[in-house]
């Protein structure tokens, strides 16, 4: 089977710097795979060079078949990938309703996937009218990842879902990622080993800005020597 | 937003203080004076801040710096002079104008275009610069055989300080139109149109990532096909089309000169931002440069078109009339006599400048208020301001929403000046004094907050009217004879120092917030 997204050996410089240098990773529809590896490995750079914020100078970023990577970012996300940043990039000037609304790509997205959202997180139902910079931590990462709900996308990368999190709302964190990989793929980075390992099916370890390995995520799990070479004591 | 009185406590205070001020200095006038003083306070204050909320609208969410503002605001006060007095210039223009312009509608197509000679990269390289270069030779052969008439600003009695004060007195009587000599009408119409055409088409080739899709649509030429069709039509019927506006009624021909101005300004930011700006996003410093060096190209151009004296526009007979029954005593009168003055408070106030100027300013800033709150294309821009890349990555095409908020801000600039042509009058310096002005109403109220811009606006504008009143009247120093009367230099100083203060006490302005 093809994959839905074919990353070949990209390079990607922010500034002078080389941050990028050949990372590959393939992921396949309708599974959650997760990148893995130390802080400054690259892995948001990846998530980054994918969506064309950071655009990549070499190699391709194939999505459903078509070369995406000399694309503006607009033009990538059009296509239906969504992007969920870390730090929880909500809008802080925008209530919790234009948060949501300014995600549509056709009128009426928000209408139309509004059950599916506050199925997902009742807890944003109850304070759409508020401004987001009045939203907890907990709360603004369940929007950043609600707004990526709203168009319909066949791929959403979620940058640091956990990060910062009480461990109460990781775990309604993991329920909801879990929920939302029946509607589309997801790429996932993730620090959090634990919370890695029990979303995501496929791996895929970053290292100095390399992709150094990738493979089935119940495979890595039973390999402790690699777990502790690449990701620190797990 | 949340109040923290003890977060907000020097703002208030801030506020108090000012308020406190300004009830203090209007104590110490008599009644006439102050309402006088207050009312142009806020004349002067609605001018600037037509150019300081497109200033900060576009600072807030493109991140430049854009010095050419004020030369914009002052370009604005020419273009609707030109078309105000001298609608027959005007009309000349029209056909070349839109035939230049209709090349940039076909955007779409020049990129599908450029899509396909991508293929061999050497060749677009080639391309692009070999279409600049004839498309600028053929209208530097053709546009100056191309017959306008206009003024000459060397010759007093046909320069614009004449026809302007000939226009004020209802005696100009504008030249006959000027034939084709030299070069043939159709010669004219398809040069000017292959010139738009390569020129446009070059210019579009400069951003080298791809758009989706290559199928040229017919959808996709409507603009053009529109364009080039007013422009020969405007062509054909030049004299009709001139003797129409000036049989105008002045305040109708007003209303019009203005509409055309903001025209003119919003299509010239489109077309600034798209080729000279974009370029040079990652590019912050360049972009000053770049700015200021069009700021200064535009003053030497006023300059060479239209002369270094200074000149007033006349005002539209709305706002003219001094026969019977003015100055008028009431509002009624004033409708019914279309009276230049009205008596308040015992003060005669001068109802173009001091109370419609204040009120288009005040219904600007309702609209963009509304537009900002309200609409799909103000909640991007309040997201935008705060992260430009989120906005981007949710599939909203930036590079469109940068432009249309550019041509916004730069029409607004336009609309300004087109309004102080009749009250501030026109010359080189007004832009400078206006960037100046409204950088300082922005520092004062907040540099990207909106409300910021019309709350340092407001107050740039007070202060300096206060200074100035005062400069005739003279403040006694208590304890001693000496009565200070403030010089003019010591207007914009005023608001320097104002500003000054007011950033001691909250380094993000009044209304700003940390960044």
């Amino acid at each position: 089977m093809n994959p839905i997204l074919d990353v070949q050996d990209i390079h990607t410089f922010i500034g002078q710097y080389h941050i990028l240098q050949g990372v590959s990773v393939q992921v396949q529809e309708g599974s959650i795979t997760a990148l893995l590896g130390r802080n400054g490995a690259g892995k948001t750079t990846t998530l980054k060079s994918i969506i064309g914020l950071t655009p990549p100078v070499e190699g391709k970023v194939i999505f459903q078949g078509e070369e995406i990577q000399e694309m503006h970012s607009f033009d990538v996300a059009s296509l239906g990938i969504g992007f969920v940043p870390e730090h929880r990039a909500i809008f802080r000037d925008l209530s919790v309703e234009e948060n949501l609304k300014i995600a549509e790509r056709e009128n009426g997205d928000f209408d139309r996937k509004r059950d599916l959202i506050f199925t997902l997180f009742p807890d944003l139902e109850r304070l759409i009218h508020l401004g987001g910079a009045n939203l907890s931590g907990g709360q603004q990462q369940m929007l950043a990842i609600a707004r990526a709900l709203v168009p319909d996308n066949h791929l959403l990368l979620i940058d640091e879902p956990s990060e910062g999190l009480a461990p109460v709302l990781i775990e309604k964190m993991i329920a909801a990622i879990q929920t939302l990989s029946s509607e589309s793929t997801i790429v996932l980075v993730e620090q959090n080993f634990l919370v890695a390992s029990q979303l995501a099916e496929y791996y895929v370890i970053i290292e100095e800005g390399q992709s150094v390995k990738s493979g089935k995520m119940q495979d890595l799990i039973k390999d402790g020597e690699t777990i502790h070479r690449y990701l620190g004591a797990a | 937003m949340k109040i923290n009185l003890r977060k907000d406590l020097p703002r208030w205070l801030t506020l108090l203080a000012l308020l406190a001020f300004f009830i203090i200095a209007a104590r110490g006038m008599e009644t006439d004076d102050w309402v006088i003083t207050l009312l142009r306070g806020l004349s002067v204050g609605s001018v600037t801040f037509l150019v300081a909320s497109g200033f900060s609208l576009i600072f807030g969410l493109l991140d430049v710096l854009n010095m050419a503002h004020g030369t914009l605001f002052m370009l604005g006060a020419y273009i609707s002079w030109t078309v105000y007095v001298r609608p027959d210039t005007f009309v000349d223009l029209l056909t070349p104008v839109l035939l230049l312009l209709s090349g940039f509608t076909l955007t779409a197509i020049w990129k599908k275009l450029a899509n396909k000679i991508k293929q061999k990269r050497n060749w677009l390289a080639i391309v692009r610069w070999a279409g600049l270069a004839v498309g600028i030779a053929v209208l530097v052969i053709i546009f100056p055989q191309y017959p306008i008439s206009s003024w000459d600003v060397g010759n007093y009695s046909q320069s614009p300080v004449t026809y302007s004060y000939l226009a004020d007195q209802g005696l100009i009587n504008l030249p006959v139109g000027l034939p084709f000599d030299g070069i043939s009408p159709i010669v004219a119409v398809l040069g000017l149109l292959v010139s738009g055409l390569l020129i446009a088409f070059s210019l579009s080739t400069f951003d080298s990532r791809t758009q989706g899709g290559s199928k040229i649509t017919w959808k996709d030429m409507t603009a053009f096909v529109i364009l080039v069709a007013l422009g020969v039509v405007t062509l054909i019927f030049n004299d009709p089309l001139t003797a129409f506006l000036t049989g105008l009624d002045t305040t109708w021909l007003f209303l019009f000169a203005i509409i055309v101005g903001v025209m003119v300004g919003v299509v010239l930011g489109i077309v600034m931002e798209a080729t000279l700006i974009r370029p040079l996003y990652d590019r912050p410093i360049y972009q000053l440069m770049l700015t200021l060096g069009l700021s200064a190209m535009g003053i030497e151009a006023v300059r060479a078109i239209w002369g270094r004296p200074e000149f007033v526009m006349p005002k539209p007979s709305l706002f003219a009339g001094t026969g019977d029954g003015c100055p008028a005593t009431s509002f009624a009168d004033l409708i019914n006599n279309q009276c230049s003055t009205i008596l308040l408070f015992d003060s005669r106030i001068r109802v173009y400048n001091e109370i419609f100027i204040p009120l288009v300013g005040i219904l600007v800033l309702v609209a963009i208020w509304i537009l900002l709150q309200r609409s799909r294309l103000g909640m991007i821009i309040r997201a935008g301001v705060q992260d430009r890349e989120m906005v981007e990555a949710l599939g909203i095409n930036v590079q469109r929403v940068f432009n249309t908020v550019f041509a916004l801000g730069v029409g607004l600039a336009v609309l300004g000046g087109g309004l102080a042509a009749p009250s501030m009058g026109l010359s080189n310096t007004m832009g400078e004094t206006l960037t100046l002005n409204a950088l300082i109403a922005m520092a004062i109220g907040g540099l990207t907050y909106y409300p910021g811009a019309a709350l340092g606006s407001l107050l740039v504008g007070l202060m300096q009217q206060v200074i100035i009143k005062y400069g005739a009247i003279g403040i006694p120093i208590p304890f001693t004879d000496i009565v200070f009367k403030p010089t003019p230099p010591l207007v914009p100083a005023s608001t320097v120092l104002l500003m000054v203060i007011v950033l001691l006490i909250l380094p993000n302005g009044l209304l700003g917030r940390k960044e």
